[in-house]
């Protein structure tokens, strides 16, 4: 038999080129959705750099966040103006401390407080949500109501409370928004697991007697990660803004810590005198990375919502 | 209806105990009674204050007498700071003020809000729409703490037309800034949302139809397309009067005009207990009262909520 060597070594390199065809898969999908998407690209890359500067922006400082620039204090506004000759790029605080290094703490603390803040309540929310939509009935009314008794509270007011009487730290603060920060990811997590209990592969789970426990980690809440991938992005602004908003009060990070709503609040508060960049850079840095986080998460949304395909 | 108010009032109720028994707890487990300071006052001395304010009492006790007090007669009790002022002098002198600009930044983000989504709906992918949508989407970077230092930089720093701060008695000069640094990323949201709404109402079948019938255009948009539109509207209004009462604490303390939130913040500094709660609860039965009014308002306006429940 005369084997056609060449032929046969192309059907098997053309059989090996059929097995690296991958199905695609929703993320997939989203994934290409999401890289035409413009503004959501540039947000990301956005976002990207300013991480980037917060954890390697150090590198280029010449002042420390701690050391006071004593030859310009007592004449802020006329002496410590943003200049590359004395090294401070985005000027100095009203202490004389450099900005730039200020900047970068900050940026580092409110991103902190927002991936974990978000993270805590996709956590909690998830599996309160989850448990609550699984079992349904009495167990999920009385959770349901217990979400919506706390939401109705204006949670705010509770946190600077809880901050008062347990002293103000970064730990505080994170123990706080973590406890309301869950309520609104519970709820779109019952209404999603609602509908995916009634599909057949729970069904079939259900009645192969598979235990609740390893029905809702195997089955409801892989099912769920979509919708609260896309919640969890839009919560971490959420979560930047309640810092901010405390630490503009003076009630949330203290120093020597610092974040955006901090030295924004800084800034603001000595604009009168002239020393705007104060105001300025840190604004800047809050309103870009809001931005972005927010085209971020409308697009993924985008992405990821089937009603689009 | 009166039955599905009756149903919404029997949980407002509970809610508004919950949150008085939660405040009254968090306070009960704080470190060190409202008296203890750094310089100790005398054991009999501290003795008979204790008394004086019934903190000597069992804690069920002092809990009962605190909440029939609050229930039975709107009383708040004395602040621990400020020997000479109870907590009702507090609120009674700050709430007006909260009220007046508070109120203008509900009707003016209701007001424009609606009107400026409707416009942009109805012009889509024209000049205006487009301006709508850009400002709506740069409105959610800018909270409240962001707007008032950019307001006082441009309209006192720059133009110099309006005072920074202050009240007088409710000027209107000084009312003007407070009122648009709250209520614009209010107005930006009800816009996106009346927009979107208002796209989907006018994509409907019954709007086609009027539409064929012949009727002018401002009757199709008033008398049919208006009321479907403003559904998804009334029920932000809850989560925008929270907000609205939060970002008050903001105004306050940048504008300082003197309304609860400054009372808030300073109480909040100086673990003034007794006046911090008493805000929260006030600002918690204020958000639970507006949240049923609107639940109520929702289901007059939509048939299908007050049969379903």
């Amino acid at each position: 038999m005369i084997v056609l060597k060449d032929k046969i070594s192309k059907l098997s390199t053309n059989l090996s080129q059929i097995d690296e065809i991958k199905g695609r898969s929703l993320w997939h999908d989203a994934k290409i959705r999401f890289l035409k998407n413009k503004a959501a690209l540039i947000s990301l890359i956005t976002l990207l750099l300013v991480l980037l500067f917060s954890f390697i922006g150090s590198v280029f400082a010449v002042w420390s966040n701690e050391e006071i620039d004593w030859s310009v204090l007592g004449d802020i506004s006329t002496m410590g103006y943003p200049s590359f000759k004395t090294g401070h790029y985005f000027g100095t605080d009203e202490l004389g401390r450099d900005l730039y290094s200020r900047v970068i703490q900050g940026t580092k603390i409110s991103l902190m407080v927002g991936i974990i803040g978000a993270l805590i309540a996709v956590i909690v929310g998830t599996i309160y949500g989850a448990v609550a939509g699984y079992f349904g009935g009495k167990i999920d009314s009385i959770m349901m109501r217990i979400v919506d008794i706390l939401m109705s509270i204006p949670y705010m007011f509770v946190l600077i409370l809880l901050l008062v009487i347990f002293g103000r730290s970064i730990f505080m603060l994170f123990v706080g928004i973590g406890l309301v920060s869950w309520l609104d990811m519970a709820r779109i997590v019952r209404g999603q697991t609602l509908s995916i209990k009634k599909k057949e592969y729970v069904e079939a789970a259900i009645t192969i007697g598979v235990s609740h426990f390893t029905i809702i980690r195997r089955h409801i809440i892989p099912n769920l990660l979509g919708v609260v991938a896309v919640y969890a992005t839009l919560l971490v602004p959420g979560m930047i803004l309640t810092e901010s908003f405390i630490s503009f009060l003076g009630l949330g990070v203290q120093e020597p810590n610092t974040s955006w709503g901090a030295l924004i609040s800084e800034g603001a508060g000595t604009m009168r005198y002239g020393t705007l960049w104060q105001l300025l850079f840190p604004l800047f840095f809050f309103v870009v990375t809001l931005f972005s986080l927010f085209f971020i998460g409308d697009g993924l949304r985008d992405a990821l919502d089937p009603k689009d395909r | 209806m009166i039955k599905f108010t009756l149903k919404r009032l029997s949980i407002a109720i509970p809610t508004i105990l919950i949150l008085i028994i939660i405040s009254f707890l968090l306070m009960y487990s704080a470190p060190g009674g409202p008296f203890t300071s750094e310089r100790p006052l005398p054991e009999q001395v501290l003795k008979n204050i204790n008394a004086k304010y019934g903190l000597d009492q069992p804690m069920y006790k002092q809990m009962f007498n605190y909440v029939k007090s609050i229930v039975t007669e709107f009383d708040f009790g004395p602040s621990f700071r400020y020997k000479d002022r109870s907590v009702n002098d507090i609120i009674a002198q700050g709430f007006p003020v909260t009220l007046k600009y508070g109120t203008w930044s509900f009707i003016i983000a209701v007001l424009f809000g609606v009107s400026l989504g409707i416009i942009a709906a109805i012009k889509q992918n024209t000049f205006l729409d487009y301006f709508a949508v850009g400002f709506s989407i740069s409105a959610q970077v800018l909270p409240n703490f962001v707007m008032a230092p950019i307001l006082v930089l441009i309209f006192t720093l720059y133009l110099g037309w309006l005072p920074g701060g202050g009240w007088e008695g409710g000027k209107i000069q000084f009312v003007i800034m407070p009122v648009i640094a709250l209520s614009t990323s209010y107005l930006a949201s009800i816009a996106r949302l009346t927009r979107s709404s208002m796209l989907e109402v006018l994509n409907s079948n019954f709007i086609r139809t009027a539409r064929s019938k012949g009727l002018p255009k401002y009757k199709i948009i008033l008398s049919h397309a208006l009321k479907p539109t403003l559904l998804p509207v009334i029920s932000y209004l809850g989560p925008a009067f929270v907000g609205m009462i939060t970002g008050s604490v903001v105004i306050d303390m940048f504008f300082s005009t003197g309304g609860i939130g400054l009372h808030f913040v300073n109480g909040a500094l100086n673990r003034d207990y007794s006046t911090i709660m008493g805000i929260t609860i006030l600002v918690g039965c204020l958000t639970i009262t507006f949240n049923l009014l609107v639940d109520i308002l929702y289901a007059w306006i939509d048939p299908k909520i007050r049969y379903d429940s």
